[in-house]
């Protein structure tokens, strides 16, 4: 199973889905647009302590971590 | 029968009112279970995406050091909301504080993970929106 993961007030929501199950993925995909286009970045785990960012759905990924758009404090 | 104000009866007014203290109790108690629940869940995100070195580092001190992608200086990552961010001379000795971080009221553990992802992957974007602190005020002592 593939995750992806909302930061949140709550700490974090999490979405799992199959990627060999097409309907999931689409889902996953279609989530993952919907966030980006809302300013959240996405990474990727690719290694202990070792992350990525990406741009667009990543269909290996184990993981992906969404956070809200950075801004200054 | 008292009345209040010549209309109110007394013993209804006071049931009201401590009904309505106890929702406020109840809702204040709610809330901070609620908070510290998140709390939790964003630290054990955080120690799950942190390599063995800075989860040791992290465990010990309770902040841990990364790498900058673009400079390669390293940064100290405070457990605060505000200019929790040390950029660090080859001696370790702090030398910037920097405050950014993603919008909303997120649980510290998410707002750290956020800004060690952030530093190492996109450093001088960061920097660009955070702003740079004073260092004449010590930051806390910690671990």
């Amino acid at each position: 199973m593939a995750q992806q993961i909302v930061m949140d007030v709550t700490g974090d929501t999490r979405h799992e889905f199959d990627p060999t199950d097409a309907a999931a993925l689409a889902e996953a995909r279609a989530r993952f647009k919907q966030l980006t286009d809302a300013g959240f970045t996405a990474a990727v785990r690719k290694g202990s302590g070792i992350s990525q960012l990406v741009r667009h759905f990543d269909l290996a990924a184990d993981e992906t971590v969404f956070f809200p758009r950075l801004r200054g404090g | 029968m008292r009345f209040v104000g010549g209309d109110l009866p007394l013993g209804p007014v006071l049931a009201t009112l401590a009904i309505l203290t106890c929702a406020l109790v109840l809702g204040h108690v709610r809330e901070v279970s609620q908070r510290r629940t998140a709390e939790e869940k964003a630290l054990t995100l955080l120690k799950q995406w942190l390599s063995p070195a800075e989860l040791a580092q992290y465990e010990k001190h309770s902040y841990f050091e990364v790498t900058g992608g673009d400079s390669g200086k390293r940064y100290r990552i405070r457990p605060s909301r505000q200019m929790n961010l040390d950029e660090l001379d080859e001696r370790g000795t702090r030398t910037a504080a920097w405050c950014f971080g993603p919008e909303g009221e997120l649980p510290i553990g998410d707002v750290m993970l956020a800004q060690k992802i952030a530093v190492e992957n996109n450093e001088r974007g960061a920097l660009a929106l955070a702003n740079r602190g004073s260092l004449l005020q010590s930051p806390p002592r910690l671990g």
